[in-house]
């Protein structure tokens, strides 16, 4: 890079010569100019980020535990033992096909109500507008031991808010937390609520670029509300759709927060998610084996997030 | 600065083990046994110089000061910094401080995780200075990592029987369970003529069960690990604990899952006969509104071999990267001296640890607390193994397994075992 | 707040016109609905602060109560004499804002490169950036702290920030940001001869009000709540943050003192609120500028 740099201070006065030869000089200061706005960034990032996924990369393929910690050149290399172990350990293939349950459930659930409550609040007729916008967004603000508290009562066998409402219409409810088949269901309850909000802000956004135009043009055509919302709202609305279902993605595949403070990843590891596993090995000491799941996390996301762009990439 | 910089390049350099050659130095570390314990040379005579730091969780850190006060009280010239750190993830914070060797002197640290930090070397052991007699013995060997002692015990706490004595009556008990066969009358007594909704509330699985299931395991005269170090968890004992335990639940007397809160709400109210727990439930079921005279605590009842229950509390311990080793090891003995003992137990009722402390009469005419004084005698703790805290969590889950899953326990013990197995105990 | 300089987007104008007379009862349905969802949204929350309200013993009771039986301020009286409120306040301010604005400096000048200059590597770095986005977070934390630990950081405020001083999510929302600023204002700046850096700060950044108020946002919340990463780099209770001094005081190891939590959780809950309430409409301006590419 200093190299680099040496060459771009020598031409950095020929910079604005408009023919051919100074193209290759005017790179140059290009070069400068670009990676000086970068350099901070990159010095941070290359100390602070890169450096400790090189090294929990080259962790992946050691055995380091605990009593490594102090000394963690002493490890012995395994090679792909720890990610060929993965695939048959039980647990960890419970904890990806619950997470895969998981975002493809929770997924669709939570943009599809942040886009119906985006649809609701962008009428003009609706009044109160910011606090509609502040209340729906509550739950993001909050940290998710305060929520879990809370939801903790409100799914509560016995005595529950839920169970409660049931009751009046002489419904015995089940514990949804500490029923197996349950627990997944209501942890994805629980998560569309949390995030909700969120979506609802991105979609508000993105239906507000759409022109109005567009909409008064339909009129006149005497389209009705859902060849609207069809032929004009949703196609317009694509890179919006492209922008949340990759956060969206990205965010679930890692869920924990929700199981952690809420069910421990039970019962019977219904809850449990690949993070929380992560996160579970990471504090059993089995380093090695904690950064070989983060990376084969880390690689479903890419392959995942890639196929997400592929579909909803707006065509030209 | 030089040196700060290399340091700095470390965990980038755990890249470079790839491509050079090295590996862990193989000592052959002597199996565990049971050895008498070794302890490191005494810490020399004489009043304490110099500033400590000492970390511990929750309550206790929030009035560790008053431990400071007092022994700078006889050492003047010492002084103790207190830090109180959250429980929530303390370990994460014990394990990140030895890897980054920014630990303190001195720190509380529960008594299951002393395996597994004691074996990074980063635990100082014990000087000779320090009397093993003097503790209850089950709480001692908390702190004992392969016949070294890394450690002790700075307070206690141990499970007892709790149960409704109004209850026990109506089913004819005028005296606590004396075994499991009379615990199990008394639970089909209690569900039948006293009509608790649960007779018996015990842990079906989840984080922390083992606390719960194995007294009954060590009760029938089992064990985790045998004399040389292997595995145990699928021996007969273990099979029978786990079939009477879940006989409580197949039977429909002890619920498949209670929520939070609800354990001391129903004991007040009478419809929980009993549970297994410890000290700290009894301000809690006294908070919950149950009346004095309707419960009373007792000890476990005794299985094929004996009435042991669970040890556990919170162990202090020198790091190796102490800064003042002395005045750390000084102030551990401080805290381990009787006095010292009753004073914490006044401050955050935290129970001693250390037998004499108990003759005093703020623990010795306290019926209930004289009772966990009385199981402390014979009350066991896991393993000090590296892997215990995994171990923990496969016994947590199988026994879920057995008791929820439908799993029998003949498979369930047996997946314990080989789990168990895989694992090892990270020597 | 509402008389801030209007953001790019005026989010009123672009909302679908008032409906015939004959929709009047689709709004008032729409109405309903919309106030049903937001009961469930917050009745959560409106439980949270009568229960910060009540003692422990009747946060125990069960059935639980809705309304305080005998409602107390005892949660909050503790909250500020037990914790040392205001050096946390400090501290978790500090990092906070530190975290933020490095964010939105270091992120903007690099999303600037990424998304208006042309130089060699550009298209490796943004790859880059895309890919440790990707990286779950659990996975660095070990060999962050080793590292923060051997530069001598341990405990200090700078070791408390420096990890998150420049995401790499901050660079990719402002080059998201920042591809819809016309090619042109800037071809034409260069003409009048401005040089990138005064390009960068006068021309580029003035329009960049929406993005940095989301990007502001979702920085600050995430370094504000951050947890764990400040229990382990703060080894002294002088460096605690506002989550680190509440988990201390309100989780023991065996109870938790649930109505500490909740009055705990709602103060430190209430700086973000009244920032988001402040900016949200730039806030969403800047969402719909980032996102649509």
């Amino acid at each position: 890079m200093t190299q680099r740099a040496a060459v771009a201070t020598e031409g950095a006065t020929a910079a604005r010569l408009p023919d051919g030869a100074g193209r290759q000089r005017r790179g140059a200061k290009q070069n400068l100019i670009g990676w000086s706005f970068a350099l901070p960034f990159l010095v941070l990032f290359a100390v602070f980020v890169a450096g400790p996924i090189l090294a929990s990369l080259g962790m992946s393929f050691t055995d380091m535990r605990i009593a490594d910690i102090r000394n963690p050149f002493a490890v012995d290399i395994v090679g792909f033992e720890n990610y060929a172990a993965l695939f048959q350990d039980e647990r960890f293939l419970r904890a990806a096909a619950n997470t895969a349950y998981f975002v493809v459930v929770a997924m669709p659930l939570t943009m599809a109500a942040g886009l119906a409550i985006a649809l609701g609040l962008n009428q003009a007729i609706v009044k109160f507008r910011t606090v509609f916008r502040v209340g729906f967004y509550l739950p993001v603000v909050a940290s998710v031991v305060a929520i879990s508290v809370v939801w903790r009562l409100i799914l509560n066998e016995e005595t529950g808010l839920i169970n409660g409402i049931l009751g009046v219409f002489g419904i015995d409810g089940p514990g949804w937390l500490t029923t197996p088949e349950l627990a997944m269901p209501s942890i994805i309850a629980m998560t569309v609520w949390r995030n909700l909000g969120y979506q609802m802000v991105i979609f508000l956004a993105g239906l507000q670029a759409i022109p109005l135009m567009l909409y008064e043009a339909a009129d006149i055509d005497g389209a009705n509300r859902w060849a609207k919302f069809r032929y004009v709202t949703l196609p317009l609305l694509r890179p919006t759709l492209l922008f949340s279902a990759v956060i969206t993605l990205i965010g679930y595949l890692q869920f924990f927060e929700e199981p952690f403070v809420m069910t421990e990843g039970g019962p019977l590891d219904a809850t449990l998610s690949v993070s929380m596993y992560v996160i579970n090995q990471f504090g059993f000491g089995n380093y090695g084996y904690a950064a070989s799941i983060s990376y084969v996390l880390f690689l479903a996301i890419a392959v995942l997030t890639f196929i997400v762009f592929r579909f909803l990439r707006p065509q030209d | 600065m030089m040196s700060t910089w290399r340091r700095a390049l470390m965990p980038l350099a755990v890249v470079i083990v790839l491509v050079a050659a090295c590996g862990r130095s193989d000592d052959g570390d002597g199996e565990a046994g049971e050895t008498a314990t070794t302890q490191a040379a005494a810490v020399e005579e004489g009043p304490a110089t110099g500033t400590i730091s000492v970390w511990a969780m929750g309550t206790e850190g929030d009035n560790l000061g008053v431990l400071g006060d007092a022994f700078k009280a006889d050492n003047p010239d010492a002084t103790v910094e207190a830090t109180a750190v959250p429980w929530d993830a303390a370990h994460d914070r014990i394990s990140t401080a030895l890897a980054g060797q920014e630990t303190p002197d001195s720190s509380l640290i529960g008594t299951t995780w002393m395996g597994e930090f004691a074996s990074t070397g980063g635990l100082d052991p014990t000087p000779e200075n320090i009397d093993p007699s003097a503790f209850f013995e089950g709480a001692w060997n908390t702190g004992v990592v392969d016949g070294v002692s890394y450690g002790i015990p700075w307070y206690v706490e141990t499970r007892l029987l709790y149960y409704r004595t109004d209850l026990a009556e109506q089913a004819g008990f005028d005296a606590p369970p004396a075994n499991w066969e009379e615990l199990k009358q008394l639970a089909q007594g209690m569900a039948e003529q006293g009509g608790a909704e649960h007779a018996i509330s015990l842990q079906p699985g989840g984080t922390g069960a083992w606390q719960t299931f194995m007294p009954f395991v060590w009760q029938a005269g089992g064990d985790i690990l045998d004399e040389s170090g292997n595995f145990t968890l699928d021996s007969e004992a273990t099979t029978a604990a786990l079939d009477y335990y879940r006989s409580y639940f197949d039977e429909g007397l002890s619920p498949e899952s209670l929520e939070v809160g609800a354990l001391e709400q129903g004991f007040a109210d009478g419809t929980i006969g009993m549970f297994i727990s410890g000290p700290w439930m009894m301000g809690i079921v006294t908070d919950a509104g149950a009346e004095e005279g309707t419960w009373d605590v007792a000890l476990l009842p005794e299985g094929e071999a004996s009435r042991t229950s669970f040890v556990g509390g919170g162990d202090m311990a020198v790091f190796t990267d102490a800064a003042n080793r002395e005045t750390a090891w000084k102030f551990v003995e401080f805290v381990s001296r009787p006095e010292t003992q009753l004073l914490w137990y006044e401050t955050v009722s935290d129970l001693p640890s250390v037998e004499a402390a108990w003759d005093d009469p703020a623990l010795a005419d306290d019926e209930r607390l004289a009772r966990f004084g009385e199981q402390l005698q014979d009350a066991k703790s896991p393993p000090a193994i590296a892997t215990w805290e995994q171990i923990a969590d496969v016994i947590d889950t199988q026994l879920e397994q057995a008791i929820l899953g439908g799993v029998t326990s003949a498979d369930a013990v047996a997946a314990m075992q080989q789990e168990a197995t895989t694992i090892g105990t990270g020597q | 707040m509402t008389k801030l300089a209007a953001p790019r987007l005026n989010t009123e104008s672009s909302v679908q016109p008032p409906p015939a007379p004959s929709a009047r009862s689709r709004g008032i349905w729409l109405h309903v609905v919309l106030v049903v969802g937001l009961l469930v949204m917050v009745v959560p929350f409106v439980w949270m602060v009568l229960g910060s309200f009540k003692t422990t013993a009747e946060l125990r009771q069960l059935p639980p109560t809705w309304i305080p039986e005998n409602p107390t301020p005892e949660n909050y009286r503790e909250l500020f004499t037990r914790l040392d409120f205001p050096r946390y306040f400090f501290n978790s301010t500090v990092v906070a804002v530190a975290i933020t604005l490095g964010n939105i400096v270091i992120g903007s000048m690099t999303g600037y490169a990424l998304a208006k200059l042309d130089f060699w590597g550009k298209r490796a770095l943004f790859l880059l950036v895309l890919g440790t986005l990707l990286v779950p977070g659990v996975v660095l934390f070990l060999p962050q702290f080793v590292l923060v630990s051997n530069l001598g950081l341990v405990n200090t405020h700078l070791g408390l920030i420096i990890t998150t001083f420049a995401a790499p999510l901050g660079v990719f929302l402002m080059r998201q940001f920042m591809l819809s600023i016309p090619d042109d204002l800037i071809q034409a700046a260069r003409v009048d001869g401005a040089g990138e850096y005064r390009i960068f700060w006068n021309v580029v950044m003035p329009l960049c009000g929406p993005a940095l108020a989301t990007l502001g946002i979702l920085t600050f919340l995430g370094a504000w709540n951050a947890f764990l990463w400040p229990l382990v780099v703060a080894t002294t209770e002088e460096l605690y943050t506002l989550p680190v001094a509440l988990a201390l005081f309100a989780i023991g190891q065996q109870e938790t003192n649930f109505g500490l939590l909740m009055a705990g959780s709602l103060v430190v809950m209430l700086p973000v609120l009244i920032i988001f309430v402040l900016l949200q409409r730039y806030f969403t301006a800047g969402i719909a500028m980032t996102g649509i590419k």
